[in-house]
């Protein structure tokens, strides 16, 4: 390898080695709670949704509803991980 | 015009001399020791040369490797003999040899000394002869080098020496016409270790080599298994949610050792391994060192899960830091390998992404850094491709390999979640062995929002849900009473 490329594979070694490391946002171990907190809030959500009066404009039921699929989504990566398929 | 009747002549013959170049003058090899220790699918060629300069001030010395040499050779590595660091290399081809030109550290004067050391690491050097052989033979195989080493300087004293790792060496070629050379013996053997020199006075220029370099074989007896990984093919993916570094190898595994004549017996296999002589061409078992802090690993092949390995797991160490232990994964094939014969099979396991990704704050960037292969001992991988997958929405994505690759390239994969897909980098390369066991580095930077692309996105199908029952609530399908 031509000396350039070595001395910039160094750098890089060199930087690699001296960042601090990867931190998730989340833990990982906390994951799996985390999933089924979020999980079962979806469910229970979802339930009140099914409950909500109809009316002629829709504020409340929006509202629930994309409460539980912000929520469900975030607990659905967390479940994804959780059982070992790394998203 | 010219005075002598023999002076074109003379231009034209001087012409026509050997061309080796008039760095052929500027240094002296006192002596060339070539070191063959003979191996299965690998040969390590360690030769040193003692040089000294006739001329001043010079910085490179120059190594020649003859075509079929270079061609067998995978891994080079220049030092100073006694030093670690590893001097700059570069490669030059001319029409009849190679030509390593070396960068000395410091420049040599007039009649300074310096001993050089160029290690090799051969590939698909030896084959087994005979080719074939019965379960319960043993595995001999054949090695063949020139005899002379070849330099574009003189050498004063050269020797061969070809070390075998079992004692009992079949046979060896005698040279021939190397009289006008040798002083005592032109070849000895003591044990497993047979030198061929000492050799006086080289000179190795076309003439020389026309006249009197000559093929030498070594016929000797190996007791493992030679192994050749026809097709690595590795995967290894970073999850930022779960915070994990998964790496899967897809592994052909050839048994290149003679090929088994008759029949397997199983009778005869198991009577073997109770007696404890096991013949040694067979691959029953083998041993991995997997990096500290493994989890979920994973053997299966087309038939589905081999439980017969035994994983021995130890703690994760930081990043960077040098690992003491590793983890240690015993795999047992599913079938005892014998010559000529297959097996594919597909290990993978999970490492914390802290242990192998560093982040740089300031400026959002990721620094991966993913090893080549996982060696397993003496054997010799074919062709390797790496793809390392980044997670999605990775952009600025720079890559650089610890050693020159055969091609490298972007593709996009799509895996579980995904909507536009997982940026990939995939490597090839040819010929590996343990010696390539480097790590590559990928930077990567992703944005938050590309973090949240997942969430999302299962967040909209859900959302698409709740819409759908906001309109089934509205749409009247009851039957009425006219």
């Amino acid at each position: 390898m031509s000396a350039a490329v070595m001395d910039s594979y160094e750098a890089i070694q060199a930087l690699h080695k001296s960042l601090p490391p990867f931190s998730p946002y989340v833990p990982a171990s906390l994951l799996p709670s985390i999933a089924l907190i979020l999980l079962a809030s979806t469910f229970a959500l979802a339930f009140y949704f099914s409950t909500l009066p109809k009316d002629t404009f829709p504020l409340r039921e929006t509202a629930v509803a994309s409460l539980a699929s912000v929520l469900g989504g975030f607990g659905v990566v967390a479940l994804f991980c959780s059982v070992g398929v790394n998203v | 015009m010219a005075r002598r009747w023999w002076t074109l002549p003379l231009l034209l013959v001087s012409a026509l001399a050997p061309s080796f170049s008039l760095a052929g003058l500027a240094f002296e090899n006192t002596a060339i020791v070539r070191t063959i220790e003979l191996g299965g699918s690998l040969v390590h060629v360690s030769t040193t040369y003692a040089v000294k300069a006739l001329e001043p001030r010079q910085t490179t010395y120059q190594i020649a490797l003859s075509k079929a040499e270079r061609a067998k050779t995978s891994w080079l590595e220049a030092k100073v003999k006694g030093q670690t660091t590893p001097l700059e290399l570069s490669e030059d081809e001319s029409s009849t040899e190679h030509l390593l030109s070396v960068s000395l550290p410091k420049a040599l004067a007039v009649n300074g000394t310096l001993n050089l050391v160029l290690e090799t690491v051969q590939t698909h050097a030896t084959h087994p002869f005979p080719e074939q052989a019965a379960q319960k033979e043993p595995q001999l195989l054949k090695y063949e080098t020139d005899l002379f080493t070849i330099s574009p300087y003189v050498t004063l004293v050269q020797r061969t020496k070809i070390k075998s790792m079992a004692p009992n060496v079949i046979s060896y070629t005698t040279p021939h016409d190397v009289d006008s050379f040798v002083r005592d013996g032109s070849v000895t053997r003591s044990g497993g270790t047979i030198t061929y020199g000492p050799y006086n006075d080289i000179q190795t220029d076309t003439y020389f080599v026309a006249k009197h370099q000559q093929s030498i074989s070594v016929h000797y007896s190996f007791d493992y298994p030679v192994l050749e990984v026809e097709t690595l093919r590795r995967t290894a993916e970073i999850s930022h949610w779960g915070s994990n570094l998964n790496i899967e190898d897809k592994i052909h595994l050839h048994n290149a050792g003679p090929t088994l004549k008759g029949h397997f017996s199983r009778l005869e296999y198991q009577g073997q391994i109770y007696h404890r002589r096991q013949a040694p061409h067979i691959l029953s078992d083998f041993t991995l060192h997997l990096p500290p802090g493994v989890t979920n690993a994973y053997f299966y092949d087309q038939n589905g899960n081999v439980s017969t390995s035994h994983l021995r797991t130890v703690p994760s160490v930081a990043k960077g830091s040098k690992a003491t232990q590793y983890s240690v994964l015993e795999l047992r094939p599913r079938y005892p390998v014998l010559g000529g014969w297959n097996y594919s099979y597909t290990i993978g396991f999970d490492t914390p992404l802290q242990d192998s990704v560093g982040y740089d704050v300031k400026n959002g960037i990721y620094v991966v850094g993913v090893p080549v292969m996982t060696n397993i001992p003496g054997t010799v991988v074919d062709n390797a491709e790496v793809k390392i997958i980044l997670p999605e929405g990775a952009t600025n994505i720079e890559f650089i390999s610890p050693f020159p690759e055969l091609s490298n390239g972007m593709s996009t994969h799509i895996s579980y979640l995904d909507t536009a897909g997982r940026p990939a980098v995939t490597f090839t390369y040819k010929d590996l062995t343990y010696k390539h066991t480097g790590i590559i580095y990928v930077s990567y930077q992703v944005p938050v929002s590309a973090h949240l692309k997942k969430v999302m996105s299962v967040g909209a199908a859900l959302f698409s849900l709740f819409a759908f029952a906001f309109m089934a609530r509205r749409v009247d399908l009851n039957l009425h009473k006219k």
